[in-house]
């Protein structure tokens, strides 16, 4: 009677033990989301400009190099950014005018790769110190929408950014478009200065 | 960390396994000489700290030890560990300073190893279900953690804690070397969190704790 208790307790202290992981469960899903990182230039009023030109197409950048993007996802950002600028009382600008923004949207596609060890509970006295290195990689994938300052461009052509957004995510393909154009969405509603009085 | 837990596992079994005589069975009962236990431990947290995590989290141990030193008074200690984790989605946070907001899901968990050394007073420690109030006094290793996608931001910091207790020991029969335990307890602690724009100070808690009891006589 005594053993079996004695083993009830010990099992019971290896359930306690292994269970002791620090990291919640499901904390995987969060490489799933897409976050959005904007931010604007503080000293800036955004009523002083009122017009505005996407540049098209969207640039991809991988590691290879830069290409257009083109296709329904691309054309869909294009397009919610367009209606973001128009809500927030923004004005296309139509050819020959000057636009006081540009728009610009590049897309990066980047492969990290990482080494890690295993970890060991302990080691064989009689082996020496090894520890087997292992590889692998996550390919990350990021959207940069950049609002440039046309209306002040020197004559070097340079432009400042007055508001960018970065939409990021680990390329799962698990995304849809209306997420993708929800997460623009997102990038206008956490700016809420970034707005004008119609002319 | 694990082989510390897996050591002191083997330690409370060692240590329970030793045995004082028998008293004779003049009453109905008897008074312990110890006792151990092992608990499933819920937290509910509290002010603050509830503005990190909501959720109740059932993810918690605990192991104590009790010793009676005069009548139904005992000293002992309690070694534990507690995780409290909860996602947030589509949560922002600014700089405003700065013009930055950042958007996403987020996990926020806090790991605990809490440690005390506890003073219990069993109002009639001889009877199957012996009531009993007790404070513990100690410290807690903690772990804040804030992730976003494949990015942790933690913080890690040590704080002196107090814990009120009230509880009781139930003996599976009058003479049964074994029984259950069953407590509850406030816990405040000098431990604080400061992620981002999260500030707490002074994390509270609620715990209940349901366990077994090895009761030596």
């Amino acid at each position: 009677m005594k053993t079996k208790l004695g083993l009830l307790f010990l099992g019971m202290g290896l359930v306690f033990t292994i269970s002791c992981t620090k990291y919640p469960p499901s904390s995987d899903r969060l490489l799933e989301d897409l976050a959005v990182l904007t931010q604007y230039d503080t000293k800036v009023d955004f009523n002083l400009y009122k017009t505005y030109s996407i540049s098209t197409p969207v640039m991809k950048v991988t590691d290879d190099g830069t290409v257009p993007m083109t296709g329904q996802t691309a054309d869909a950002v294009l397009a919610q950014i367009d209606k973001n600028m128009k809500a927030r009382g923004f004005v296309p600008a139509v050819a020959p005018q000057k636009p006081d923004l540009g728009i610009q949207v590049m897309y990066f596609q980047n492969t990290t790769v990482y080494t890690y060890y295993y970890d060991w509970w302990g080691y064989y006295p009689y082996y020496p110190y090894y520890y087997p290195v292992y590889y692998s990689s996550y390919t990350t994938g990021m959207a940069n929408i950049e609002l440039m300052d046309l209306k002040n461009a020197g004559t070097d052509n340079r432009a400042a950014v007055r508001w960018n957004a970065f939409i990021r995510g680990l390329l799962t393909d698990t995304h849809t478009t209306a997420e993708i154009t929800g997460r623009v969405d997102q990038a206008f509603i956490q700016t809420p200065q970034l707005q004008t009085t119609k002319p | 960390m694990k082989k510390i837990l897996l050591i002191f596992a083997v330690f409370v079994l060692l240590t329970s396994l030793v045995q004082g005589q028998d008293k004779p069975a003049s009453s109905l009962g008897f008074t312990p000489r110890s006792y151990y236990t092992f608990s499933w431990n819920t937290t509910f947290t509290m002010g603050d700290f509830n503005k990190w995590v909501g959720n109740a989290s059932p993810a918690g141990f605990d192991m104590g030890g009790r010793y009676f030193i005069k009548n139904g008074l005992a000293v002992g200690w309690n070694l534990s560990w507690q995780r409290v984790s909860q996602i947030y989605d589509n949560e922002t946070y600014t700089i405003p300073d700065k013009g930055i907001a950042i958007n996403a899901e987020n996990y926020r968990f806090t790991w605990m190893i809490p440690f005390q050394v506890a003073l219990a007073y069993h109002f009639i420690p001889e009877k199957m279900v012996s009531p009993y109030i007790g404070l513990g006094i100690g410290g807690d290793y903690m772990e804040h953690h804030l992730m976003i996608q494949e990015y942790d931001i933690y913080k890690t910091r040590w704080d002196f804690s107090l814990t009120p207790e009230v509880g009781a020991l139930v003996k599976f029969g009058n003479f049964n070397q074994w029984g259950a335990l069953v407590a509850f307890n406030y816990k405040w602690t000098t431990n604080q969190i400061e992620l981002y724009e999260t500030t707490s100070k002074n994390l509270q808690m609620l715990n209940l704790k349901v366990g077994i009891a090895m009761i030596i006589r």
